[in-house]
């Protein structure tokens, strides 16, 4: 069975085209314009992923108030944010509302479709009782590959998406440089220097509020960052 | 040729100088009605002499060489005035009698309390314009007077005369009256009259130095209130002006305006006006430093649509020659891509700014390891770093110091010509650490100097390779340094050689 994806965004264009490459990638796809007729078609039948855009027609926080009323109807639920706002401070809240990752929509359609799939997977995964494990681990550091979960010293960080790629990629090479377009690459996004920049002081502070001494991650100025462990 | 303000003033006041020369016409207007009273005066004399001798004509049959007689003496000496001098000639130029004495004594000091210390003061100015009455003078009778004098001979031919004559040696006046005494129908002697125009001229005098005192007070008075008023106008205007040019500072900020803001007249309607333009052009300016930000965020929308479109077409079975105009519309695409990101990147920061919290960190350790990655980002340029052995402690944040100094590089190597490497240089003095950034290349325009960390400002000619020059670059170098508690400074080398960008952030312990 395919599975639905609901994308909610207020620009028709978008949602066409973000509709049609979906479908083509096999996927089962409910598009709504606005919060309104999404709240009450999601209500009845919640799709396997959704899509969210934060600006909803007349409601500058319309993705927020859906998203916080999907993530009350299942825990369980992948969302994304897809938004062309790109202020730390929105996302920061975005992501407060439980969303899983966050996209701007310069993304490509690849890097979401990369997304789309490895949440999926991580979905099966928790359904599935614990079989083989993908495990990497670095010291106090623990990366499910598989549930793209991170632990550290046994308890879970609540990282996105995007977030758990960084952290992977600088994590599998400890003590090697990684720049910041290595790191693109390896967590599908093409950003500036500066989200790169606030992304990992993200992670940072996602660490370091279970663990005040933190500082595996190591800043080499003009070069990239590094994982000291 | 400049005139300043308190200047126009006091040549106004110029004008006061009319007074004084009123007060001088006045003063002359006086003095000849007091010569003409001392005529009248004169001549009334005499003719009451000349009544007086009329009714004893025996007093006056005189021979030569006898001694006037008591009676006649008694007579002139009771009918003349005390400082005049009384004589009386017969038709043979004999002279009968002569009575009194044309000096008199000094005239009395009798000046206005108050304005005596003002006249002292003039006195050695009128002194000069001046002509004192003296008592020491010639005081003889000339025999020519006598005989030929004007106007006794005017009398002896029966009409009454007056005139003024000069003492003999000349250093006074006299006036004289004459007026015939009648026998008969016939003229028998002249009386003259005699007195000096001292007195007269005394007053004179006083009067002017008087007005002279009173009008230069008054004058000097006005002129130095009005030298007061113009003075604090050109102080306060002049406090407007210096702050006005300082309103806008090298960095395009715009501060208010405080001299005269809350005065009642046209200068605080001035300087209120100038503060409400000063709002204005700042509103324009914030305006403008979010425009890039905005336009980002409106254009972004489109943008994925057309990218979305893009996508969907390269799935879609397409002719072989469509490829070509596929590449080239994501080129295109990539490209107004990196244009957006550059205009949000300074709205990005600002938002990042605000929030980002302050740690100290040694700006030597973040050049040592930013200059090794410019080598390698831009080959066929070299770098030259020269910072001190020891640490340069700043509080602010290490990645916004290292995002500042990759502007001021790629700044730098775009604007480099000829192969001198690029001089990177960090310095300690007087609590702040210099960091300057110094390539050989053409001058700064002189007209945008000030202008170049101002948002979307460029002197780049446009059409310069892929790479979108939205003049955004040193805006970010100068809101970092605003974050580091510095300033930012574009410089012409001081051979004119090249450009040097000067960052100075105050140092912490």
């Amino acid at each position: 069975m395919a599975r639905t994806v609901a994308i909610v965004e207020d620009d028709a264009a978008i949602r066409a085209n973000y509709a049609d490459m979906l479908k083509k990638h096999g996927y089962e796809v409910r598009a709504y314009g606005d919060r309104k007729s999404a709240t009450s078609a999601l209500r009845t039948r919640l799709p396997d992923l959704a899509l969210l855009d934060i600006g909803l027609g007349d409601e500058p926080e319309g993705g927020f108030t859906l998203c916080r009323e999907l993530r009350a109807l299942s825990a369980a639920l992948p969302i994304i944010f897809l938004t062309a706002r790109d202020s730390d401070f929105d996302l920061v809240s975005g992501l407060r509302m439980g969303a899983d990752d966050y996209l701007t929509k310069d993304a490509s359609l690849p890097q979401l479709l990369a997304r789309i799939s490895a949440l999926f997977r991580r979905v099966d995964l928790l359904r599935e009782p614990p079989a083989a494990e993908e495990v990497l681990e670095r010291g106090a550091l623990k990366l499910d590959l598989k549930r793209l979960q991170a632990t550290w010293r046994a308890t879970p960080v609540d990282l996105t998406l995007t977030e758990f790629w960084l952290v992977h990629s600088l994590a599998r090479y400890p003590g090697h440089v990684k720049d910041r377009d290595s790191l693109m690459r390896d967590a599908h996004i093409v950003v500036d220097d500066s989200t790169i920049t606030s992304h990992i002081k993200r992670i940072r502070r996602k660490f370091q509020s279970l663990d005040g001494g933190f500082a595996a991650i190591d800043s080499v100025y003009g070069a990239g960052y590094r994982w000291t462990a | 040729m400049r005139v300043s303000l308190r200047a126009k003033v006091v040549l106004v006041a110029l004008v006061l100088a009319v007074i004084p020369l009123v007060g001088y016409v006045h003063v002359k207007q006086i003095e000849r009605l007091l010569r003409e009273g001392q005529e009248q005066a004169l001549r009334a004399t005499a003719r009451a002499i000349a009544m007086a001798l009329h009714d004893r004509p025996q007093l006056l049959a005189l021979r030569p060489g006898e001694a006037t007689s008591d009676e006649m003496q008694l007579i002139l000496k009771s009918l003349a005035r005390a400082e005049s001098r009384v004589w009386i000639v017969d038709q043979n130029q004999r002279l009968l009698a002569l009575v009194g004495d044309l000096k008199g004594r000094a005239p009395e000091d009798d000046r206005a309390a108050p304005l005596e210390f003002a006249t002292r003061l003039v006195q050695p100015l009128t002194a000069l314009l001046l002509d004192r009455p003296t008592e020491d003078f010639d005081d003889s009778l000339p025999e020519s007077e006598i005989a030929n004098g004007a106007t006794a001979a005017s009398a002896l031919q029966g009409v009454p005369a007056r005139r003024l004559r000069s003492s003999v040696d000349g250093r006074a006046t006299i006036v004289s009256a004459a007026y015939p005494i009648w026998s008969g129908e016939q003229v028998i002697a002249a009386v003259v009259a005699e007195e000096t125009t001292n007195a007269a001229r005394s007053v004179y005098n006083r009067a002017l130095e008087q007005v002279v005192a009173v009008t230069l007070i008054a004058f000097l008075a006005g002129a130095l209130a009005l030298l007061a008023f113009a003075s604090r106008l050109s102080s306060r205007l002049g406090r407007l002006r210096d702050e006005a040019e300082a309103a806008i500072d090298s960095q395009g900020r715009v501060r208010k305006l405080i001299a005269g803001s809350a005065a009642g007249d046209e200068i605080g309607d001035l300087s209120r006006s100038f503060s409400t333009i000063l709002e204005r052009l700042a509103e324009y300016n914030r305006y403008l430093e979010n425009m890039a930000g905005r336009l980002s965020h409106e254009l972004r929308t489109p943008i994925a649509v057309v990218r979305s479109s893009l996508e969907n077409l390269r799935l879609q079975p397409l002719p072989a020659d469509a490829g070509v105009y596929l590449t080239r519309a994501n080129d295109g695409l990539q490209r107004l891509d990196r244009i957006l990101t550059r205009m949000g990147e300074a709205t990005r920061l600002e938002s990042l700014l605000r929030s980002q919290a302050r740690e100290r960190f040694d700006a030597c350790g973040v050049l040592r390891g930013m200059i090794s990655g410019y080598a390698a980002a831009y080959p066929g340029r070299r770098f030259e770093l020269d910072a001190p052995e020891a640490p340069v402690w700043l509080r602010g944040a290490p990645d916004l110091y290292a995002q500042m100094l990759d502007k001021l590089v790629a700044n730098a190597v775009d604007f480099a010509t000829g192969d001198e490497p690029i001089r990177i240089r960090l310095e300690g003095r007087g609590g702040l650490a210099m960091l300057t950034v110094s390539n050989r290349g053409p001058r700064l325009p002189e007209a945008m100097a000030s202008k170049l960390f101002e948002s979307m400002v460029s002197v780049r000619t446009t059409g310069s390779g892929s790479e979108p020059h939205l003049g955004l670059g040193l805006y970010i170098v100068r809101l970092i340094a605003d974050f580091h508690g510095g300033s930012a400074q574009a410089l012409d080398r001081e051979d004119g050689s090249g450009v040097v960008m000067k960052v100075s952030c105050p140092v912490v312990i």
